[in-house]
């Protein structure tokens, strides 16, 4: 469904991404590790666009997304998770949910609304419609981002360090969420730090460093056999912490 | 979308410069110079003014009376914002060269006030003495030019320079002869001897052949016929002796109710917040427009040309005093126009105010959290939605208040406004003191009228931030 063509992307004269390929299936959920500032995060904004890759294809459903005059209707189909959650400050929890797909004309206000409540009471968050984003902790902040993205019903969730920034009794509340998606048969692609949970949670793993993918696996490839030297050096470098 | 706004304004202004009709004789003056112009009871009257209500009277025209600074009055004629000007003005070549001057109407003796118990007992001991004069006054000339020694004191009015005088910042000052009678105080004295006589005359636009020839028959006929040196003797004397009831209820009499001065004060108080507000909602406008044209250039890089304007106006209006723009906009851009002196300073303040404006909500919009903004993107939210929903709602939370501080810097700007004879407060406290002859009470009023005009704006701004941010809890 998503397929990565050699993207390159460079900051001014700073090289971050060397020529990335990655085919996507759907149904997928694949794991992003590697060191810190290797390009992780860049390579998830330049999926959906958020930064403009110096060169390369993205093709997601057949269609390229570079230079495409459709790109904010494909968009939609592309969910993104911040790491720092990024809800809107002056809207409510609820106005956060239904804010794109009322302004977009997916679905009316109405229907919307009742899609919202839903989906919060599913995530035991129905009390906090009304609530505004700095009355909430950061496992509900997170959650409810998800959900922000969920409702417009993408094919695809790109998740840049979700839990990084939670106190650590909060990370299991946002983890269980994932897992619930996941089992709807979402396709995602996560970045984390938490090995475990990457280990555990994700079918594909793929080890990036210095802009290039120098591992691309199953979990039990990536963490119990690996054979890539940077991957033998990163991992044992984690293990000592 | 800005051109139109800004050709309706210039409309706007033109139509209401039509009301000029034919026959009205504009005179312009500068109205703190008794007896040849000064206020009373609400009126422009003196020396002067009866000259050209009998020149105003022999062309049949009535005769409208303009109170700008005295720097300003060439300028007006040469720019046929007013036909005549006449506030006791030396003949000299340099002005000679700009306007054609009147016969002499009166002999002025430029002389050398000093406390009594001064050493300088005759003009030529002036050396290397501090000195008070009137800006651009004969005095100045005179001491620039033959007395390079002397150091200057150049203040606005007559009566700042005397009031260096009681405070010893100055060891004289060099004046007219007749108003120097009417300021001076109980410890001063005129020394008899004049550093320089010349002679007052009125002005014309150059070629304004018809205005010229009636005005000289006119004050030919009044020299000859006595009726100056009569107007002379009626206006003089006419200074009221404030400095001897001293009571503070006595000047506030004297500065506020007496010859309805109140008026003055009601008057400033209506222009300075009509022009401020006037000036807000279109430094608002302007700086709205600057600031979304320099956005969208920003994020999708349309509009070249639109944006290299809208930094340019910042540029300029932001690196250049707001008095020089004032002046620019009446006396250079419309030029030759009879124009509202109230719009122009609406439209002056407002084109001033636009920059910082623009300012003011660029620095809004980049507080705005980036992460909030890719958000909106990555939901598929065009550009338009991400600003009108995410960006300007939280930006507006850092622009009100500063907007606040706008408004309230505007109030107090606007007092330049009295370079082209618009009355505000400021304004409206020189002209009371012009005729109390005490700068003192009436400055203390004015600014103790601003302090409150600004609390009381500074409070409702407060409110409405509380107000603001209440509605997100
Ligand atoms: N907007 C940007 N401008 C310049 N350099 C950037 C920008 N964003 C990221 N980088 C640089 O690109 C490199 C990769 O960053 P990032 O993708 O955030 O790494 P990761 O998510 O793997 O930690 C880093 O060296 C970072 O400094
Ligand atoms: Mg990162």
């Amino acid at each position: 469904m998503l397929e990565i063509k050699n993207l390159k992307k460079n900051f001014s004269d700073k090289k971050v991404l060397k020529g990335i390929s990655l085919k996507v299936e759907k149904g997928e959920i694949i794991g992003i590790i590697g060191p810190s500032g290797c390009g992780k995060s860049t390579f998830l904004r330049c999926i959906n666009l958020l930064e403009k890759p110096t060169s390369g294809h993205i093709i997601f459903e057949g269609d390229d997304l570079i230079d495409n005059d459709n790109l904010e209707v494909i968009r939609r189909k592309i969910g993104m998770v911040f790491q720092q959650f990024n809800l809107f400050e002056n809207m409510t929890v609820l106005d956060n949910i239904i804010l794109a797909p009322v302004l977009l004309k997916v679905m009316t206000k109405e229907e919307a609304t009742v899609e919202a409540k839903r989906l919060l009471k599913e995530i035991d968050l129905l009390d906090k419609a009304s609530f505004y984003p700095n009355e909430l902790s950061g496992g509900q902040k997170q959650r409810v981002a998800i959900i922000r993205t969920l409702i417009m019903k993408p094919e695809i969730i790109l998740f840049d360090e979700p839990t990084s920034a939670l106190d650590p009794e909060m990370i299991g509340e946002v983890t269980q969420l994932m897992r619930k998606i996941a089992n709807d048969g979402m396709t995602m692609l996560i970045v984390s730090h938490e090995m475990n949970f990457i280990k555990n949670f994700c079918n594909r793993v793929i080890f990036m460093a210095e802009g290039v993918i120098h591992a691309d696996g199953s979990s039990s490839d990536i963490f119990d056999n690996p054979k890539d030297e940077h991957l033998i050096n990163f991992l044992s470098k984690i293990k000592n912490v | 979308m800005k051109k139109k706004i800004f050709i309706l304004l210039l409309l706007i202004l033109m139509v209401s410069g039509c009301g000029k009709k034919k026959e009205e004789l504009v005179l312009v003056t500068e109205a703190g110079f008794a007896p040849y112009e000064y206020y009373e009871n609400g009126e422009i009257v003196g020396v002067d003014i009866d000259i050209c209500k009998r020149i105003a009277k022999e062309l049949g025209m009535e005769l409208k009376i303009k109170d700008v600074a005295f720097d300003s009055i060439i300028n007006e004629v040469k720019t046929k914002k007013s036909d005549i000007g006449a506030a006791g003005i030396s003949h000299t070549d340099e002005r000679a060269r700009e306007v054609d001057f009147t016969n002499n109407y009166m002999e002025s003796k430029q002389v050398l006030v000093v406390k009594k118990d001064s050493y300088l007992k005759s003009p030529s001991m002036l050396s290397d003495e501090k000195i008070a004069v009137q800006l651009g006054t004969v005095a100045d000339t005179y001491l620039t030019e033959k007395v390079p020694t002397v150091k200057i004191v150049r203040e606005k009015k007559f009566l700042a320079a005397i009031q260096d005088l009681i405070d010893d910042k100055v060891s004289g000052v060099v004046m007219d002869e007749v108003p120097a009678k009417e300021l001076i105080t109980s410890d001063m004295v005129i020394l008899e001897e004049p550093l320089v006589i010349d002679y007052y005359g009125m002005v014309v636009r150059k070629g304004n052949k018809k205005l010229l020839s009636i005005a000289n028959k006119v004050i030919d006929e009044m020299k000859e016929n006595g009726s100056i040196d009569e107007a002379l003797l009626e206006h003089m004397g006419v200074k009221e002796n404030v400095s001897k009831k001293n009571s503070l209820i006595d000047k506030f009499y004297y500065s506020v109710i007496y010859d309805g001065r109140y008026k003055y004060i009601i008057e400033g108080i209506i222009n300075t917040i009509i022009i401020a507000i006037g000036a807000v909602i279109l430094g608002v406008l302007f700086g709205g427009i600057a600031s979304i044209i320099r956005n969208i250039n920003g994020n999708t890089g349309k509009l070249k040309i639109l944006n290299l304007l809208a930094k340019w106006y910042v540029t300029v209006i932001r690196g250049t005093p707001v008095i020089l723009q004032l002046m620019i906009i009446y006396y250079v851009i419309f030029k030759s126009a009879q124009v509202n002196i109230v719009l122009v300073g609406i439209l002056s303040f407002g084109i001033n105010s636009g920059a910082y404006v623009a300012e003011i909500i660029r620095a809004g919009i980049q507080s705005v959290d980036k992460g909030q903004i890719e958000a909106g993107y990555a939901l598929g939210l065009p550009y338009r939605y991400v600003m009108s929903k995410i960006v300007i709602p939280e930006a507006l939370k850092n622009i009100l208040p500063a907007l606040g501080n706008e408004f309230i810097t505007l109030v107090k700007e606007t007092s330049v406004g009295a370079y082209i004879g618009i009355i505000e407060l400021t304004k409206a406290s020189d002209i009371i003191a012009s005729r109390t002859y005490d700068y003192f009470f009436p400055l203390i009023l004015v600014a103790l009228i601003y302090l409150l005009i600004t609390l009381v704006l500074t409070k409702v701004f407060n409110t409405m931030e509380e107000r603001l941010n209440h509605a997100r809890d």
